[in-house]
Parts: C-alpha cells; structure tokens; sequence
C-alpha cells in the first residue's frame, strides 16, 4: 500500500485529531503517553505489517511500563505508558548533549517518513535520535536508515529495539560524525530537539558537514521539528523556529505537517515538522 | 505623581519585607524552593529600587537608609545567606541525582514509577532553581 500526499495529510490530522481526543479523556499519572491505533481503518490506512512493527517497538521499548486497549472516539487504540525520567538524568549528565531526551509519538515517526519516502528521498538519518523511533519507523518503509545519538544509554537502548529491524544505530556525536561513511545518496536529516532547545546549533554543525560533501550539498532534505509556543522566542523569519536557518543555509521549506510529540501532549498546538532542500 | 515622602515609605516599607525574609533565611537550615525564590525576587526588587533612588533623591534620610540597605545585602545576604543557599542546592541535587540514578537498576512497579516521577520533577525544579541563583552569583561577580 502506497499513500499518496493528500492521504498522508489526512492521516496526519486524523491522527492530531484523534490526540485531541485522547488528551480530554486520559486521566493517568504517566509521565509520557501515546497511543496506536489497533488495526488498520478508514481513519488509518497503515498496512497491517506496518502496524504490527509500530506496536513491537512499544511492547519491546522499556521506556512503556503499561499499556491498555482503549476506543478513542471510533478508534480501537493501544494506550502505552511511560517514563524518560532516567534517560532524561543520564542526558543531561553529557555535556555535548544539545537537547534533553523527549520523543515524538511513535505514530509521528511514521507520519514523518512515510511523507519523506512520498518525497523519493532514500535514506533517513535521524540525528539525535533518541530510542531511534524514527530511523525504525524509515526502515518498516523499506528505506535505508542510520540514527546517530551521542548518549550511550540511549544508543544502548536502540541496540535493543534494533534487534528485528536494524535501523543502524551509531552512538556518537553528529557533529563530528563522517557522513562519508554511510555512502548516501538523496539522504533526509531529521534534527531532534527544537530551535530554542539546542536544535538549531545541532543544526548548523550538522548542515556543514553535510555542505562540505559536494554530492550531498544540493541532493539531501532537512527535517525540522518546530514549536509556535509562546515560551519560546520566535523567530523572525518564521518557520516554526527554523526561519532564519533555512534562509542562511538557502534551503526552501517544502511542507509542514503538525504531528503529536510527547512534549505537546498537554498543548494545543501539535508540534509542525518543517520539511526543506536546498533551492 | 508620588511625594518624596511616599517614595521613602514605599521603599521603607520594601526593606522591612527584605528583612523579613533575610531573618527567616538566617533562622532555617534548608530553605524551600518558594522561599529562595521569594527572597531572591525582592533582593532585586530593593536593589533595583536603590540604585534608581540613590540618583534621583537628594534626601539625606533616604539616601541613609540605602547605604543600610545595601549593607544588609552586602553583608548579609551575599556574603553568608547566598553561599549558603547555593551549597544547599548543589548538595541537594547531587544527593537526588545520587538516589534516583541507584533506584534505576530494579525493576519498579508502575505505582513505584509513578511515585519516583515527582522526585524527578522535584529535581528538575531546584536544578532550575539552581540555574536562576547561579545567575545572581555571576551578577555580584561582575559587580
């Protein structure tokens, strides 16, 4: 099954929708939660393979504690209920740590490379990647995938999910990383972390480096995750906080698609993944 | 517009509420985030009241009772009550970060999980705590 722009546009509002949804009802005491619908619907056209990966990653990642069924307006979902708060201590304790460890949903992750993949892009390389959610869900897509995570606690816990589907975990610093190494071709960088939080100096470094590959220069895409939160400064060329990087290092943002994270689970607002390439 | 009297009150009126919190500070060992936080928030408040004061008033009542208001600052706020706080945090969260990192290695029910998750955001508050009275230390460096 091969989802076309406008679906995948409707499966991301259906699925902020559906968030909205869970948010009023869910009276638990997690510290981060989600949700997974069941099967497949007409809200949800995902490929059951597809499903049953995304469910795997949830019951096999020890940051879920608890998980229960639950129908979310017409939606049979799978709840799941977790913790970071350890991975959050081990995090911060790095001091080349640019942002602390808070994920996307898993569902997000999907979203996110299911529209990358729409766009002909052949690998993913998730950049501060955290539990490697997103680089997982690229390789269930059957793109080439690589995630890069400087905190050696979480790189650990990426080698633990990526014992099924490999989806190359590297524990190093993105800063420095040799991007030669993995002999890209048209690759897709997903920064992790906000502008304000460290995303945009994870950003810059990584750009560069990138930018110094001539083959790669004008061939990669970016993906940034945004914020349109009044806690944080905005930027003056908009963008969701990426505005004036995206000008600086002449990229154009193609698309941005408003996804449920962790950290907006409590907000209105979803968080707006801004997709770029170079002009 | 206010009197030169009502401004010597009103600043009057502000060191008390200083000293208040100054006396409060000195008879505790271990003050609690509110408390830090509130007596920090009015060492600005009075200091920023005394400089602009100092330049604008040719009284000599009020510019006495600045000098003894920058005293009790000087003295003792910045030389015994703020070291002492900074101590007191940073042993705190070393000893939170301590207990919670060694609770990592059992396996936690989901009540236990759920109960230590507000150990954590108690940590992650004075560690912001800390951040705000690390930037208060850099200011009276640079002073």
């Amino acid at each position: 099954m091969r989802l076309g722009f406008l679906m995948i546009e409707d499966l991301a509002k259906n699925l902020v929708e559906l968030k909205n949804e869970f948010a009023k009802s869910y009276d638990g005491k997690s510290q981060i939660q989600e949700v997974i619908p069941k099967s497949t619907s007409s809200l949800f056209p995902i490929a059951e393979p597809h499903l049953e990966s995304l469910h795997r990653f949830a019951t096999k990642n020890p940051i879920y504690y608890n998980y229960f069924e639950k129908k979310i307006g017409s939606v049979d979902c799978v709840v799941y209920e977790g913790d970071i708060n350890r991975y959050w201590l081990n995090s911060i304790q790095h001091g080349s740590s640019k942002a602390p460890f808070s994920p996307t949903w898993i569902m997000s992750g999907y979203v996110v490379t299911l529209f990358a993949k729409h766009l002909g892009f052949s690998e993913v390389i998730d950049i501060g990647s955290g539990d490697g959610r997103i680089a997982f869900c690229a390789k269930i897509l059957d793109m080439e995938s690589f995630s890069i995570e400087i905190d050696d606690v979480l790189v650990d816990l990426q080698k633990l999910l990526s014992k099924t589907i490999d989806f190359h975990p590297h524990c190093s610093d993105a800063a420095t990383f040799d991007y030669n190494s993995l002999n890209l071709k048209h690759p897709i960088f997903f920064i992790g972390g906000l502008a304000q939080m460290g995303g945009n100096t994870l950003a810059e470094d990584v750009l560069q480096k990138i930018n110094s590959i001539s083959h790669l220069k004008a061939n990669s895409g970016w993906v940034f995750a945004g914020t349109f939160s009044q806690k944080y400064a905005p930027d003056p060329k908009n963008e969701a906080g990426w505005g004036s990087l995206i000008e600086e290092h002449n990229l154009k943002s193609i698309q941005t698609i408003s996804l449920p994270t962790a950290w907006t689970f409590h907000e209105t607002e979803s968080t707006p993944y801004i997709f770029s390439q170079s002009i | 517009m206010a009197s030169a009297e009502d401004i010597s009150q009103m600043f009057h009126s502000e060191y008390l509420k200083l000293q208040n919190l100054i006396n409060t500070a000195n008879s505790k060992t271990d003050m609690n985030i509110h408390e830090i936080v509130e007596t920090y928030y009015q060492i600005m408040n009075v200091s920023s009241m005394a400089t602009m004061l100092k330049q604008q008033t040719k009284s000599n009542e009020l510019l006495d009772r600045i000098r003894e208001t920058e005293k009790l600052i000087s003295e003792q706020f910045d030389s015994v009550i703020h070291p002492k706080i900074m101590t007191n945090l940073s042993a705190s969260i070393q000893e939170m970060t301590r207990a919670l990192q060694s609770g990592n290695s059992t396996e936690k029910s989901k009540e236990k999980i759920e109960s230590d998750a507000k150990l954590f955001e108690e940590l992650r508050q004075k560690m912001s705590t800390k951040e705000f009275v690390d930037q208060y230390e850099t200011g009276i460096s640079h002073d």
